[in-house]
């Protein structure tokens, strides 16, 4: 069967089966390795991507359930010239070690700014609490966040001026 | 009620794979008449770092930027030995080889640009991926150039080196021995937590750790593996159990077999003490499994010094915690 989506902005139609998940898709059909696969349950968080604006985990989704659907990889955030505020802050703040779990920790992060621009340290930890991170112990992945918040709002001010 | 408790734990820990076996790390370093220069190792960076701080390494002998330097890592067609990732080695067996094969790439440096400059070596400068007279800063080879040169005498601007520290067995008998192991890494660490007795679950409020490491190579690092090790511990500690029944694991997942997420790890509030007394790579010691080791019983001891009971079986779940408490009541009542 074939499914037409958009990626990372890009609108792309794709053969696939019934049972495909959508994970596959985008790291076998389409290439885009950035996206990990932990557990394959559901439980890790390493394969999540934005699905029409929603955090999902593309391990338990099948790929036609993405027909029409708008999907965000790590490979739509910020590119290898001009990082994303998350991304750098990430950097920064030392919040990558072995970056398994980075690119489903980085979306999260981007949806969490999203929806509160301004989070206490309670909300970061909260909104973080679904992807798992056996390398670091969170402590830089949450100062990386603070500091995207902040970058953020630095750069919202500049804009107003 | 919610009590609180603090507990302290001190280690010792002696790294690499000591007592005699033949631990060794081999590395080799290349420049080539174009691109970066390629650091070649097999050791393998399992997110604990090791890889940048390879760079720094050879960077800071060979003075340039981290950045002109490359890594082939982990490639058997070009690499030798590293040993594993493990006992907490690599920084110091690793790190020493390829610092070791770095100052053979600067002597040669200093060989070739003597040869091309026509001076002896003292009159000359090797930095920031030149070689020059001291007299006359324009007039320079680079590193690169200097490779032609050494091609063109069929040499390669190569140098490789090993790292192999003597160590001894112990004694069967005693335990003792002269050099059991290379070095020893010291850790205290303080866990502050709070204990609810209605429902049994620890709340891990703040981990404080002083960390004897020699050298931080690169601090930041070094806070990232103490931060990532101690939450080991404290999974260990409080969650991480895997239950076999005739030799079939129960719970192969994540939903039974629970890790920290970041609702459960505490702030970090870390100390490096840099006391060099071992012979690794500007005085660095490995730190991998002492930050893991502490935890666990610094734990146990704020627990116990919250709720007062000694738990000898781990992870220390709010069931078991439930049940001493209640027992503990029945015994006092
Ligand atoms: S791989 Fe999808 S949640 Fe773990
Ligand atoms: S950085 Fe390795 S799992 Fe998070």
């Amino acid at each position: 069967m074939q499914i037409r989506l958009t990626v990372n902005g890009e609108e792309r139609v794709v053969e696939t089966t019934a049972t495909t998940r959508l994970l596959d898709l985008l790291r076998t059909d389409l290439k885009l390795t950035g996206t990990k696969e932990g557990c394959g349950k559901g439980e890790c968080g390493a394969c999540t991507v934005l699905l029409n604006g929603q955090l999902v985990a593309s391990c338990l989704l099948l790929a036609p359930q993405a027909d029409r659907a708008e999907i965000i990889t790590i490979e739509g955030i910020g590119s290898a010239e001009g990082l994303d505020p998350i991304q750098e802050s990430y950097l920064e703040a030392g919040a990558v070690q072995c970056g398994f779990c980075t690119p489903g920790m980085i979306l999260a992060s981007k949806k969490l700014l999203e929806e509160n621009p301004r989070p206490t340290v309670e909300e970061i930890r909260r909104g973080l609490s679904g992807n798992l991170c056996r390398c670091t112990g969170y402590h830089k992945i949450i100062a990386a966040v603070r500091l995207s918040a902040q970058k953020m709002a630095d750069k919202g001010e500049g804009k107003d001026e | 009620m919610k009590k609180r408790g603090r507990g302290i734990a001190t280690i010792m820990f002696g790294f690499g794979y000591g007592e005699g076996f033949p631990d060794h790390s081999i590395a080799a370093i290349e420049i080539k008449e174009q691109g970066p220069i390629l650091v070649k190792t097999a050791a393998a960076d399992v997110g604990q770092g090791v890889l940048t701080v390879l760079t720094q390494i050879a960077a800071e002998v060979l003075r340039v930027a981290p950045d002109r330097i490359v890594l082939s890592a982990g490639d058997t067609a070009l690499t030798k030995n590293a040993g594993s990732t493990s006992a907490t080695r690599q920084t110091y067996f690793t790190g020493s080889a390829v610092q070791k094969a770095a100052e053979g790439v600067l002597a040669l440096l200093y060989h070739y640009g003597s040869l091309a400059l026509h001076c002896n070596h003292p009159e000359l400068v090797v930095k920031d991926g030149r070689v020059y007279r001291y007299d006359r800063p324009d007039h320079f080879m680079s590193y690169q150039e200097l490779a032609r040169l050494a091609h063109e005498k069929g040499e390669l601007l190569q140098a490789e080196a090993s790292f192999f520290p003597r160590t001894d067995a112990p004694d069967p008998e005693t335990g003792q021995g002269e050099r059991v192991y290379v070095a020893y890494t010291f850790m205290t660490q303080i866990a502050e937590v709070e204990v609810d007795t209605a429902t049994g679950l620890v709340e891990v409020l703040r981990f404080d750790t002083a960390l004897d490491l020699g050298k931080a190579l690169n601090p930041q690092a070094v806070e990232g593996q103490i931060e990532g090790g101690t939450v080991m511990g404290m999974g260990m500690a409080l969650m991480e159990e895997q239950v076999i029944k005739a030799g079939i694991t129960l719970n192969p997942d994540l939903t039974g077999y629970l890790i920290p997420t970041a609702l459960d790890c505490p702030p970090f509030y870390s100390r490096l003490v840099e006391n060099k007394d071992a012979a690794g790579p500007f005085g660095a010691k490995g730190i991998g499994e002492p930050v893991t080791i502490g935890a666990t019983p610094a734990l146990a001891n704020a627990i116990y010094a919250a709720i007062g009971i000694r738990f000898f079986e781990l992870p220390i779940t709010p069931d078991k915690i439930i049940k001493a408490l209640r027992q503990e009541q029945g015994t006092n009542g």
